[in-house]
């Protein structure tokens, strides 16, 4: 622009450029000041409070102490926080292996261009569309014992005992996460359509051409083009497997005595049903460090792979 | 749904109101005073009242006890904020601590309101009952859990209700029993259930408070009141022998299979489905069953006090009071008190009972309101040696959710009794140290 003018003094010239460039510089910045803003007090600052809630024994109302350690010593004697934990690691073991191994299959099943395969494709998405409260309870319904399982079980010809799925410390976990993962595969399953879109058909068909075998094909063409979209849903699925929340909290409350508890119910109680604050804010601590590790030990890995290429 | 509920029972009363104005303001027109109209209409400030009365039956028995309020006098108006009872137990603290908290909140007598008085959150209420007369006509039972650790009254007590075991004559007659009243005449009980093939106690334990019940009797009735309670204060150890002792009747029954199978599986209203078509013969729980059994089986529903186990001790019985209280930031203080003075007196409690509501806590409701169960219920209060108000409202919140979750894992592995207690106790000691 200051190119254009005609005959301005050279050293205004220069200066106003200069001021130009500096705006130009400082526009990106300008544009992301309230977005940042924003950012930082609902989200860095909160994520900060309560990391030092932690460290105190807030109880909502009180003055709240600096207790230091008091609370994760605790908490690591703590048998709730450790049957949570495992319960955890059996959702998270269950939702990195069923929904991306059905959901992989049914997406390469209604890949192909089958009549039906539309309606199937929504059937499959329609419980991502469903509030989880509703799966809930309706899954509740059905693992009564006089409900929709037991009966189908004793139509079966099931004798004896209706089984308690929502009542015996055994099962009641596997229970909950059978729900979890009907609601799971859709979604996955979704993903990986989006992801076969988006493969190389020339570089298939070529594969068939030169006489692979159509397992061959998918082994060694199709899978590594999905991988970029696998990462995805593989952190998709450990963030989700560990913030398990809704389900337990309304199928069970994370009873009977807590063996169905998860650590985002147990915070829940901890922190808004026995108002310790503190407490509650070091089981979130611990989980959200648990969630990083999982999350960046398998990026890591991943990116390493990508390299080694 | 409740909010739906709420603001549709709120738009009723508002439309009342503005009829109920519109009449007065059309009454003074013609007296001549246009200008009368709009100072009657500005006068009457707002008192917010939040709820947990959220299911149907107490929800619409509130709704009218404020309508007859909104009517009574012409300075105040009332707005009733719903939540879910559940729901409500954790909001209310963020009620109270706010900017504005609502000027009367529904609330639970004892241990429950002692914590916000020690916060400093309630308005003392000593002129109230001295207004009232409560501080000589309240029973003194009542008074007692009514009052903060500072001996200042904070709690304006409206009702309470009887825990007892419940029973359908026609299923006892059918077995062939009368309602025991001792422990053994109890196993009987038991025992020809289980011969007739009934379920002999049904119970749902999704939501393990209704195991606390049990608990509470077994130990009332086997250490005796005084113990239970400073059981409960956290003054005595849960792996005593004397706690052990009291895990000892549940134990017998556990063992004769008394209980319904998956109990976890219920709610507690799933587990009255039983009792309703005569597969199970007893039921231990509130007087509160009544509003969900249904209306034309009600003929046939009775109870009887839970069986004394040992002769020698003095017997408690579990009756959670309710009632109100105001807080200490109210916008309207003025208006809370005479909220207050009227959920307190014997005209709005009359009429609640009236309404089939729960027992009124005033001494000036006339017994004969009740009908024969009811009356026998209040009849059994007023002859126990002491009242308790509940395992979660008599014990530390903290320490209920862990000592009801221990009921639970007993109930699963009976054998692990000795473990369980141990674990339970090092909660005890936790939670009443940090407290001290």
């Amino acid at each position: 622009m200051a190119d254009l003018s005609l005959a301005p003094a050279a050293q205004s010239v220069s200066a106003a450029r200069k001021q130009g460039r500096r705006w130009h510089k400082a526009t990106p910045i300008l544009f992301l000041l309230p977005p940042l803003l924003l950012y930082a007090m609902w989200v860095i600052g909160p994520m900060f409070y309560s990391v030092w809630m932690s460290f105190t024994n807030a109880d909502g109302i009180s003055r709240q102490d600096f207790v230091g350690l008091a609370n994760y010593r605790r908490l690591f004697n703590d048998d709730i926080f450790w049957t949570s934990f495992f319960n955890n690691i059996r959702w998270l073991v269950a939702f990195i292996t069923i929904p991306i191994v059905t959901g992989l299959g049914l997406a390469l099943l209604l890949n192909n261009d089958l009549p039906g395969t539309r309606f199937f494709k929504a059937g499959f998405f329609s419980p991502m569309v469903v509030s989880s409260v509703v799966i809930g309870i309706v899954w509740s319904w059905m693992y009564q014992p006089y409900g929709l399982i037991n009966e189908v079980l004793a139509w079966l010809g099931r004798d004896g005992m209706p089984i308690g799925f929502l009542a015996d410390p055994d099962i009641v976990t596997w229970a909950i996460i059978a729900a979890g993962l009907w609601r799971q595969v859709g979604y996955v399953m979704l993903l990986y359509l989006a992801g076969l879109n988006n493969v190389d058909q020339t570089l298939v068909e070529a594969s068939r051409v030169d006489g692979a075998s159509t397992f061959r094909s998918f082994r060694d063409i199709v899978l590594p083009q999905l991988q970029p979209i696998t990462v995805i849903i593989v952190v998709i699925s450990i963030i989700d497997a560990l913030r398990s929340f809704d389900l337990v909290n309304i199928m069970t409350r994370g009873g009977p005595y807590n063996q169905s508890n998860v650590l985002a119910q147990f915070m829940y109680i901890e922190a808004f049903n026995n108002y310790n604050m503190g407490y509650g804010a070091a089981i979130a601590t611990i989980l959200a460090l648990i969630s990083m590790v999982f999350i960046f030990t398998y990026l890591r890995r991943m990116v390493k792979t990508e390299i080694d290429y | 749904m409740f909010d739906a509920h709420t603001r549709i029972l709120n738009a009723r009363l508002s439309r009342r109101r503005a009829a109920a104005l519109g009449a007065g303001a059309a009454g003074l027109g013609i007296a001549g005073n246009p200008l009368g109209f709009h100072l009657h209409a500005q006068e009457r400030s707002t008192i917010n009242l939040a709820s947990n009365a959220s299911d149907p039956a107490p929800r619409e028995r509130l709704a009218g006890q404020i309508e007859n309020f909104n009517a009574s006098q012409d300075q105040y108006t009332v707005e009733i904020n719903t939540t879910a009872h559940e729901d409500f137990k954790q909001a209310i603290r963020t009620y109270l601590a706010s900017d504005s908290p609502p000027d009367v909140l529904t609330w639970f007598a004892g241990n429950r309101m002692r914590f916000f008085s020690n916060n400093n959150l309630l308005m003392p209420l000593d002129d109230l009952y001295t207004e009232n007369g409560w501080d000589t006509t309240l029973p003194e039972g009542i008074r007692a859990v009514s009052n903060g650790d500072d001996g200042s009254y904070y709690f304006v007590p409206t009702s309470y209700y009887a825990w007892a075991v419940w029973y359908r004559p026609s299923v006892f007659e059918e077995i062939g029993v009368e309602p025991p009243t001792t422990w053994d005449e109890f196993l009987a009980v038991v025992d020809a259930a289980s011969d007739a093939g009934k379920v002999p106690i049904t119970i749902g334990t999704q939501m393990p408070w209704t195991a606390a019940a049990w608990f509470d009797y077994f130990n009332m009735r086997v250490n005796g009141p005084e113990f239970h309670i400073s059981l409960m204060d956290g003054k005595e150890a849960y792996n005593s022998e004397d706690v052990k002792n009291a895990f000892g009747p549940w134990r017998e029954l556990l063992d004769r299979n008394a209980f319904i199978p998956q109990p976890e599986a219920y709610a507690w209203q799933d587990a009255l489905t039983p009792l309703v078509q005569g597969d199970a013969a007893m039921y231990l729980m509130g007087r509160f069953l009544y509003d969900s059994f249904p209306d034309d089986s009600q003929d046939d529903l009775d109870f009887f006090q839970f069986p004394i186990i040992d002769e020698g001790v003095p017997v408690g019985e579990d009756a959670p009071t309710d009632g109100y209280f105001a807080s200490v930031n109210a916008p309207n203080p003025e208006g809370a008190k005479a909220l207050l003075s009227y959920l307190g007196s014997a005209e709005s409690q009359t009429w609640n009972v009236e309404q089939a509501g729960d027992p009124a806590v005033h001494p000036d409701v006339s017994l004969d309101l009740y009908n024969d169960a009811t009356r026998r219920s209040v009849e059994m209060l007023q002859e126990a040696d002491y009242i308790a108000q509940f395992y979660d409202r008599d014990t530390h919140p903290d320490l209920a959710e862990r000592g009801m979750s221990a009921f639970i894992e007993f109930w699963n592995t009976p054998d692990d009794l000795d473990a369980i207690l141990d674990r339970l106790d090092e909660d005890r000691k936790r939670v009443y140290e940090s407290d001290s």
